[in-house]
């Protein structure tokens, strides 16, 4: 009985975290930046097709563990049609939580226009913000000393 | 997301409406098949199969325009005796369906010789990051294809992509990024540059050949023949631990650094760069950086050891990537693509004494919805730029002298 309820709030739990995976679309970003203002927080773009991500993301999750305050909001440059198989990944690289959204636009360009122009959509995309309305942009997989230090800094 | 969540409440529905007994049982074995194991293999399969197909090939010949398209698991072939207006019934390339990669860098390849139509493809297999690089052959003029083959003699589901090819009297060449010295390896940094050519016309390749060890591991490549026919491949290769800048090989023989942008990223660009050789010898080269010191697109010239300081082009405000270049006698042709935020654009910039001094940049071409990366093609010393959008189809523009 007791397997059962474990069993039981796993799927609810799961149930929630797949709830929480939204469509991103034009408009999004502002509406993440206003939810999180005065806040430090870290933006990170992912998909399933790129290969330096699973480091980068197991990374984010070990930070967040860590860090238990830490904001982190993953958002995958995938297809809506790809959100299960990227749930499972999310999970898998222990960040489910925080994978909260999934691009949603036949033209990726354009998402891109909106979040940084100056991005070209190398993956992982990792943005620093401050909490001060400035924001810092990486691509590729973050040193975790350089992770640690952002969090030991920004972290409360 | 609404399937996994459908099948989460029919399991717990089916949980709560079961006896304790039995669903203690149940439970084991629910928890042993839901125990959270990524199915890797199926993320991989799905994300191929619903990737838009917009990647197509062209080339002209003597006398018309070929295009190669993939529709669904099938790639097919037809011409155009009116530059793209028009075009012949379409002919399937692989009459067995199978996953073909054909976005963005993962491109199909089209090169015509005379009678002889080469296609090549990279085939998709359910593995992460893997695929088969494909070859088939008309020798009717496009009409019967040969069956496909796999040309890659590794046949490990590992990553055999992103192929090249090239054709002339004497055969084809055909140039990819491959795992296998990599596989088992985690000291091995990045993939390889592989070749395998015929001289038969395709109907057998000799032993696959390494030509350069860690390149960079998804952009496509650039791949032209040199004054005297040999093959040149041009692509991204990490240097030192992790500075991803442009290599540049004669086949068989050894790499030579073309960029030194230093760029240091572990990160997948997606953004290979484009060569064009003229009659003199000289490399044309066209490629993309993300390195601080210099970013975006640069275009430089090679005369034998003396390369051409970087010359940087396209705005950066506007994602401007996926340069293409062509050469024809004096003039140099570079096309690109921007965006404006509505409009994707085809930039177009040339230059009339090799390079030396360029053009301002024009629109040469726009669309409002989703496109694939332009192609320049030449027809018989004339550039044409070949774009395929989803708005408008296919876009043609004829490159005024």
């Amino acid at each position: 009985m007791k397997r059962l309820a474990i069993l039981i709030a796993a799927l609810l739990i799961a149930g929630l975290a797949q709830a929480e995976m939204r469509p991103f679309v034009s408009g999004s970003l502002q509406k993440i930046e206003r939810a999180q203002k005065g806040k430090p927080f870290i933006l990170g773009f992912w998909s399933a097709s790129c290969t330096h991500c699973p480091a980068e993301l197991k990374a984010l999750g070990e930070l967040v563990r860590k860090y238990p305050k830490l904001e982190l909001i993953l958002v995958a440059t995938d297809t809506p049609a790809e959100a299960p198989e990227l749930e499972q990944l999310a999970q898998d690289y222990g960040v489910a939580p925080q994978a909260r959204w999934i691009f949603a636009d036949a033209q990726p360009e354009r998402l891109r226009y909106e979040i940084d122009r100056r991005w070209y959509g190398e993956l992982p995309r990792t943005y620093f913000y401050d909490g001060r309305q400035q924001r810092k942009g990486h691509s590729g997989v973050l040193p975790t000393a350089q992770l640690e230090q952002w969090a030991s800094e920004h972290v409360k | 997301m609404v399937k996994t969540s459908a099948r989460a409440s029919v399991l717990l529905a089916a949980l709560l409406l079961a006896d304790t007994a039995a669903a203690h049982d149940h439970a084991d074995h629910l928890a042993h098949d839901t125990k959270p194991k990524v199915d890797y293999a199926k993320v991989w399969l799905e994300k191929q199969q619903t990737a838009p197909r917009l990647a197509i090939a062209a080339q002209f010949d003597a006398s018309q325009l070929w295009l190669a398209r993939v529709i669904g698991q099938q790639i097919f072939v037809s011409h155009s005796r009116d530059a793209g207006k028009t075009f012949s019934e379409a002919v399937t390339v692989n009459r067995q369906p199978e996953l073909i990669s054909a976005d963005g860098e993962a491109r199909p390849q089209i090169a015509v010789a005379g009678q002889r139509v080469y296609l090549s493809w990279t085939q998709a297999l359910p593995q992460p990051f893997a695929g088969h690089v494909r070859f088939s052959v008309s020798e009717d003029g496009g009409q019967t294809f040969s069956e496909p083959v796999t040309v890659n003699d590794d046949s490990r589901p590992i990553t055999h992509r992103f192929n090249a090819m090239l054709a002339d009297a004497g055969g084809v060449t055909l140039a990819w990024i491959d795992k296998r010295d990599g596989t088992g390896n985690p000291d091995y940094r990045g993939a390889a540059i592989y070749t395998a050519r015929s001289t038969d016309g395709g109907r057998s390749f000799a032993t696959n050949r390494k030509l350069a060890d860690n390149s960079c591991e998804c952009c496509r490549l650039g791949l032209a023949a040199d004054s005297d026919g040999t093959p040149v491949v041009f692509w991204r290769q990490i240097f030192g631990k992790n500075v991803r800048d442009f290599a540049l090989a004669r086949l068989d023989e050894p790499l030579r650094r073309v960029s030194e942008d230093g760029w240091e990223i572990d990160a997948c660009p997606h953004h290979g760069g484009a060569l064009a050789i003229d009659n003199e010898g000289s490399r044309h080269i066209a490629w993309f950086t993300g390195a601080e010191k210099s970013p975006g697109l640069h275009y430089r010239r090679i005369d034998g050891e003396t390369m051409s300081r970087p010359f940087h082009f396209g705005k950066l405000d506007a994602q401007s990537g996926h340069p293409q270049v062509a050469v024809v006698g004096r003039k140099v042709v570079l096309v690109w693509r921007e965006f404006d935020g509505k409009f994707n654009h085809i930039r177009l910039m040339t230059s009339r004494d090799r390079g030396q001094t360029w053009s301002a940049p024009t629109s040469l071409a726009r669309t409002a919805g989703a496109a694939d990366d332009p192609l320049l093609l030449t027809d018989r010393g004339i550039p044409w730029l070949v774009w395929n959008t989803t708005a408008d189809g296919l876009k043609r523009s004829r490159i005024a002298p």
